[in-house]
């Protein structure tokens, strides 16, 4: 859209562009800046990287978040493909229900799922901690993870596990070296996007970690409501640099491994649209 | 062909619930020979061509290939391999990857493997193309890529099901020349499941024609289109004028006669055992059809009016209203002098006439 043809439209545009970007600058900027009052520049300095990495809270936190986000991937992965499996030969019946629920998990807020698992965690006496929150995670990012596979394993011809079959492949051998294999980059891509959001999750992780468990956002969180120093924007723009690397990383990997008929920019699309 | 046989069904039948998709199927097909399965969707050719690569089980009967009984075994047992519709070709792998699929599941040495791949993929004349992945390939490319991964595991038998659906009419054609020779080079057994008539007639051995899971008919080409077996046959391979008669009885040279209505009485040839008194149907190929203008009342009655006639380059086709026998087509050279509301008499040698006793038709 040209700046000159749509000039209100382009100015909207600037402003909206602006209100994204300008605080994700601020935050950059701070995280080198040496004034602690963050109103003023007062020179470079790597002092609050050092500072976020040498803090304990952070390091915990910064493990938590990684043990929760590794164990509820794994966990969502499974689900997903195993339910992208029996989709692919159920009823449509089956299907319409199967795929209700997955948009469910998607659409309702995430608020009412944490709420919700808090009360059943209580009744059912199961401790909250990092387990509740690989849970809690799980319902949610299962759900993405399936609408990515499912996408990949609708591209695929039903006939070739047949194929395999008729090659010599036993039903295992036909799963791990076809469909497994050509679901790789949907797995692959699906795991970076539900460790990703799992990363950065405040909600679920802030009803279900109890006293014992604290990832890297709630640690944040408390950070900000007792003092605001610059060490919040060096892990802010660690947290930063670090999801970006890994949806690179995403993207890289569902064209590289060989999306099935789809160039980069569905990959793309792939990944965020749905 | 050395009379050895490839592939034998003995009363195989298949049901799906309610539906019998195959019934009682008695199949013998001989090693090397080229052996189509033609007719309607839905007819269970394919069902057969599935239970003999064993993706479904058979309800009952024995299935047996190269002499061993094969009806309970898996697909990944039995020395056969298909080439799908679909083609199914893998498509994480590249052409080398999708052909060696089967010699690496054998577990085929390293040199013998690189070896056979390649002698497949030129025979497939995909020279060039192996780290190419199918999504890259042309239609007729990822159809030899199928043809090639199937056999270079050099099997039994080769099953091909509607393995030409997918490519337009010209290179159809080529791919029908390619097969047929391909199938004499490599000697395998090829069963072929096709709904085009036409493609199994020109290059089969033999074809078998089903309708309704039954087996109607297994012969020769010609056969099959000379002789038809039943008029299911005689109507669904090629054109064919089938005129409804009653038996009158045997007549020399293991002919029949036949009343057929205002025609009068014409003899033809038939299958041996038909009883005099039954309802059959004589069938009269459109070529084979003769026009003769009705010249005045002494002439006898018209037998047939022309209805319209359409000009298909080589020859002309000329349709007809013969009163209580229905529409007839004629097609010929000889049919160019008649015109629209013209009255005919018909006639025929009477080799070229064939006797099926008619069905219990709908």
């Amino acid at each position: 859209m040209s700046l000159r043809r749509h000039p209100v439209a382009g100015a909207l545009a600037l402003v909206v562009v602006g209100f994204l970007w300008i605080p994700i600058l601020a935050v950059a900027v701070n995280s080198i800046n040496q004034s602690s009052l963050m109103v003023s520049w007062g020179g470079a300095t790597v002092h609050w990287y050092s500072l976020a990495l040498h803090d304990p809270n952070v390091r915990t936190g910064l493990t938590t978040t990684i043990e929760i986000a590794l164990g509820s991937t794994l966990v969502s992965l499974v689900i997903a493909v195993s339910g992208a499996l029996w989709w692919r030969r159920a009823p449509a019946r089956a299907r319409a229900v199967y795929d209700a629920m997955v948009y469910a998990r998607i659409i309702l807020p995430e608020v009412v799922f944490a709420t919700a698992l808090f009360f059943l965690f209580l009744k059912a006496r199961f401790p909250l901690g990092i387990l509740a929150i690989i849970v809690g995670h799980s319902v949610w990012n299962s759900a993405y993870a399936a609408v990515i596979i499912q996408a990949r394993l609708v591209g695929l011809d039903p006939a070739i596990e047949e194929a395999a079959a008729d090659l010599g492949a036993t039903p295992w051998r036909a799963f791990r070296r076809v469909t497994f294999a050509a679901l790789l980059p949907a797995i692959i891509a699906g795991g970076l996007l539900t460790f990703t959001f799992s990363f950065d999750d405040v909600v679920t992780s802030y009803f279900l970690g109890g006293n014992s468990a604290t990832p890297l956002p709630l640690v944040l969180f408390g950070m900000i409501r007792f003092r605001i120093t610059p060490e919040i924007n060096a892990i802010g723009v660690m947290v930063m640099l670090f999801t970006v690397t890994l949806m690179g990383v995403a993207v890289a990997a569902s064209t590289l491994v060989g999306s099935v008929g789809r160039g980069r920019r569905d990959a793309l699309a792939e990944l965020y649209g749905q | 062909m050395n009379g050895e046989s490839s592939v034998r069904l003995s009363g195989v039948e298949k049901r799906f619930g309610d539906l019998v998709a195959v019934r009682s199927v008695d199949l013998d097909i001989a090693a090397g020979e080229f052996f189509s399965v033609i007719g309607p969707s839905g007819c269970g050719k394919t069902t057969t061509l599935r239970l003999i690569a064993g993706f479904e089980r058979p309800t009952q009967g024995m299935i047996e290939i190269a002499g061993r009984e094969v009806t309970g075994l898996p697909p990944y047992r039995r020395p056969v391999n298909t080439v799908f519709q679909s083609y199914a070709l893998f498509p994480h792998l590249d052409v080398f990857e999708n052909v060696a699929f089967g010699l690496r599941e054998a577990r085929v040495r390293r040199a013998e493997l690189r070896r056979r791949v390649a002698e497949a993929i030129s025979l497939a004349q995909l020279d060039g193309r192996e780290r190419a992945k199918p999504r890259q390939l042309s239609g007729g490319q990822q159809q030899r890529v199928a043809l090639a991964r199937a056999l270079v595991n050099r099997p039994e038998v080769l099953l091909l099901d509607e393995p030409l659906g997918a490519l337009d009419l010209k290179l159809r054609k080529e791919m029908q020349v390619q097969l047929k020779d391909l199938q004499r080079e490599v000697g395998v057994t090829f069963v072929y499941v096709t709904h085009d008539q036409e493609e199994a007639f020109s290059m089969s051995d033999r074809v078998a024609v089903m309708d309704h899971g039954l087996l109607e008919q297994v012969g020769r080409p010609e056969d099959v289109y000379r002789r038809p077996a039943t008029p299911f046959v005689a109507s669904f391979v090629g054109l064919a004028n089938r005129l409804a008669g009653r038996l009158v009885g045997a007549a020399p040279g293991e002919r029949y006669e036949v009343d057929l209505d205002h025609l009068g009485r014409r003899s033809a040839h038939g299958p041996p055992g038909l009883a005099a008194g039954a309802a059959v149907t004589v069938v009269v190929r459109p070529e084979d059809l003769r026009l003769a203008p009705a010249t005045g009342p002494q002439g006898g009655p018209a037998a047939a009016t022309v209805i319209d006639v359409a000009f298909l380059g080589a020859h002309r086709m000329v349709r007809l209203d013969a009163g209580a026998l229905g529409q007839l087509v004629a097609i010929g050279q000889g049919q160019s002098t008649v015109v629209p509301d013209d009255k005919v008499v018909l006639s025929w040698a009477d080799d070229d006439a064939w006797v099926v006793a008619a069905a219990a038709q709908p």
